[in-house]
């Protein structure tokens, strides 16, 4: 088929009525089915971001000046930097990729959503299990697997939660129109599917019937980098799909390029993990499969990245205007940018010197930050004006929201990448005091704490921002808020 | 993209292609691994370690030490770490069995710890095995309880059995104090990796490393009015880190089994399938490759 007979335009139905006007009545009333649950999971997630980020600012500040705060027991560095992650993963990037992902499919599908009831409860006991989680970390209750810190009595109120909102999937697409399936959609039924088995699998290896010693840390790293990739990783690349053909108004440049791009994401992504455990205590082969599997990545960041290209084809412009557009698009590079450095970091010759580093840090801020934060930060700026029926109140502030998230994770991620340099030079030179290689980093972690302060700045005038819409005190106007005056040429009101 | 069927089939394919080759497979290659011992049984590596120690773990565990101390030892082709005394072989799987959960770190903020036991002067030790630099196969293990490493070509260690099986860890109050110990490191405080030096660490990183970035674990220690005698595992502080007069610091019970379970850390035992860097190299009674 044709890239252009993917159906973004719903077929004309009537004559006599405009195509149009049917278009936007559907629409409306579709967005207004999803209003209540995909608000709720944005402010559960907002919240989660605002209180993850100041947990993580603390955690930034301890490594460098590690007697802050150091005499409780729940304020000990080693509790709150798994509590940041935890929080972030499953408080933050899960709750607000599922709220994106909820209103895409409605629209994709297009169909109303049945039963938000189900979606509110299934929110709610999200929240639940992260905060039960986040408590047993706190109290010392760690199981001590990076990702998954959460005990089975957390992980089993957040699968419950997920059963509820999975079911939902299922009748979504039982009730869908047309017998299309979008690229976006491939995607999204990919995460939603890829989700529970991962974290069955994992929890089942680890606590039901746990394997043997070393194995652990392979299922650990198999689970991580799953995550990243199958659950979050694709729900942010199913909403840039999305996103910047909507907004620039034309179909996606490719529909084979993108075949190629998310079956090859889907084979290649699920194989890399075992890296991170290079030179470990494990068969070589393990680790050499998922160098090469980190390396064969760049066929979907390539196929991904051209077919983003070239639906942006001469448009860049409208990245002056367009929030959601200017986003999107960073994250989209930021994708980019992510593997390229995971490849980088997975080739045994730098991983000699780069394993053990804070360099590893900035791999994951860049996939978790760079790239998915900032692809769901753009697709909160387009959806969140149509559930609430308000604009954005000052563009100023979400070029404030912007440019202080933007230069905060650039900061933070050259800091941690110069910082790991510098750290593994130092731990690799054996006639060099091993303590020289934490002093060596420390004026890094001092830059990285400024890039904290940056994003804290950010999150909380987005947050602000959010709740001015949900208080109704949006404008009322009939064009989206633009980040610049628009001139002449530069609207199309898709913005 | 032709129907729901396909899509979905295909979702499922790629994630079980995935389990199965990085998380079913290896557990038939390494998921089943018994301990080693010599021709007469004896001489097992490695033992399960005792509550004391297991719950030293969990502590470790609640209070995120792996996120900055790693213990495995990379080998000395890719990496400085046997250079850096961490170890005198790359560690193996069968080190492992019977960790849970098994901490072998992704990030160094802190040195690695997979030796650290071993470290610790040879009179704090469980089983008292010599330094390596020291290594005579005719010597005894001093306090060894069976000493029936007859076998001379099977280990470098003389120590016949670092850990016996009903291993009962040294307890920090019979370690000895700076103000006893006739091996005490320059500054006056206990010897370097001693037990006692352990619980200073954890309660005053900066009192013994200047350059140390450790956060302090004061709440794992207690601090009361010194009622008749002085405790005996009460702290020797000096310094910012010294209680007031009349008063101790003493480790809680939770403070003596992540201590118990620092000492407990020892891969020095040699393993046949991992080529040992330990002086001299005893001939390698199996194949010398890492699997």
């Amino acid at each position: 088929m044709e890239a252009a007979d993917i159906p973004l335009k719903a077929p004309s139905i009537s004559p006599e009525v405009p195509a149009s006007e049917i278009e936007q009545v559907e629409r409306a009333l579709i967005d207004a089915s999803t209003r209540l649950p995909v608000l709720m999971f944005y402010a559960s997630a907002i919240a989660w971001l605002l209180i993850g980020t100041l947990i993580g600012g603390l955690a930034s500040f301890k490594l460098h000046s590690p007697d802050l705060l150091g005499n409780v027991s729940f304020l000990t560095w080693g509790r709150i930097r798994p509590a940041h992650m935890n929080i972030m993963i499953y408080g933050w990037a899960s709750m607000a990729g599922m709220g994106t992902a909820i209103w895409l499919m409605a629209r994709l599908c297009r169909t109303v959503l049945r039963y938000p009831l189900l979606l509110v409860t299934g929110a709610g006991f999200w929240n639940l299990g992260v905060l039960v989680g986040t408590g047993a970390i706190l109290a010392g209750d760690s199981t001590g697997y990076p990702w998954l810190e959460f005990p089975p009595y957390a992980a089993i109120i957040l699968f419950a939660a997920y059963t509820l909102i999975m079911s939902w999937a299922v009748l979504m697409f039982r009730f869908r129109r047309g017998e299309q399936i979008y690229i976006t959609q491939w995607y999204l039924v990919g995460a939603f599917l890829w989700f529970p088995w991962l974290y069955s699998a994992a929890n089942l290896m680890l606590f039901v019937v746990p394997v043997q010693g070393v194995l652990q840390a392979a299922v650990n790293g198999w689970f991580v980098n799953n995550l990243m990739f199958l659950w979050l990783g694709a729900i942010a690349l199913g909403t840039a799909y999305y996103m910047i053909p909507k907004v620039i108004g034309r179909p996606v440049y490719s529909y084979h390029l993108a075949t190629i791009g998310f079956w090859t994401y889907a084979i290649f992504s699920s194989w890399t993990g075992m890296q991170r455990l290079v030179d470990g205590p494990f068969p070589a082969w393990m680790i050499t499969a998922s160098i090469a599997a980190t390396i064969l990545t760049i066929i979907p960041v390539a196929t991904v990245g051209l077919n983003h290209h070239m639906t942006m084809g001469g448009n860049f412009q409208l990245l002056r205007y367009s929030p959601t557009l200017r986003f999107t698009v960073f994250g989209a590079m930021s994708y980019t940018v992510f593997s390229a450095v995971g490849v980088f970091l997975s080739l045994r010759s730098i991983a000699g010197y780069l394993h053990f580093t804070e360099a590893n840090v900035a791999y994951t801020q860049l996939g978790l930050y760079a790239f998915y934060t900032m692809v769901i930060f753009g697709s909160m700026y387009y959806i969140v004006p149509r559930l609430v029926g308000r604009e954005w109140r000052y563009a100023s502030l979400i070029k404030l929201h912007f440019w202080a998230a933007a230069y905060g994770i650039g900061l933070m991620t050259l800091m941690l990448l110069a910082g790991g340099i510098a750290q593994g030079a130092d731990m690799n030179d054996p006639a060099i005091a091993f303590s020289e290689s934490t002093q060596a980093l420390l004026p890094y972690l001092r830059a990285r704490s400024i890039a904290d302060v940056l994003m804290t700045v950010a999150h909380f005038v987005f947050a602000f921002h959010f709740g001015l819409m949900l208080l109704g005190l949006g404008r009322t106007a009939s064009v989206p808020t633009f980040l610049n005056p628009v001139e002449a040429e530069g609207g199309e009101g898709h913005l | 993209m032709k129907g729901l069927t396909s899509l979905f089939l295909g979702i499922f394919a790629t994630f079980a292609f995935s389990w199965a080759g990085l998380a079913l497979v290896p557990n038939f290659q390494i998921g089943q691994l018994e301990p080693q011992s010599d021709e007469e049984g004896t001489d097992v590596y490695p033992v399960p370690q005792s509550g004391m120690v297991e719950r030293g773990r969990k502590i470790y565990t609640a209070n995120g030490c792996f996120y900055c101390h790693s213990q495995q030892v990379r080998p000395d082709s890719d990496s400085s770490d046997i250079d850096r005394k961490w170890g005198d072989r790359r560690s193996a799987p069968r080190d492992y069995i019977y960790d849970r959960p098994v901490l072998l770190g992704e990030m160094r903020i802190g040195p690695d710890l997979s030796n650290i036991g071993k470290r610790a002067p040879a009179d704090d030790q469980t089983g008292a095995a010599p330094a390596p630099s020291g290594n005579t196969p005719a010597a005894p293990a001093a306090g060894g309880p069976a000493p029936a490493n007859t076998a001379v070509a099977a280990a470098p260690s003389p120590a016949a059995n670092a850990q016996p099986a009903p291993a009962s860890p040294q307890t920090p109050a019979a370690a000895p104090t700076s103000a006893t110990d006739a091996s005490a490191n320059s500054e006056g405080g206990p010897p370097t990796y001693s037990a006692a030096w352990h619980h200073q660490h954890l309660y005053a990183p900066r009192s013994v490393d200047l350059d140390s970035n450790m956060p302090a674990y004061r709440f794992l220690y207690e601090q009361r009015r010194i009622s008749g005698e002085r405790s005996v595992d009460a702290l020797s502080l000096t310094g910012d880190a010294a209680p007031p007069t009349g008063w101790e610091v003493v480790p809680t019970y939770d403070a003596k089994c992540l201590v118990a379970y620092l000492m407990s850390l020892d891969q020095s035992h040699s393993l046949n399938e991992v080529k040992s860097n330990a002086p001299p190299a005893a001939p390698a009674p199996g194949k010398a490759a890492t699997k």
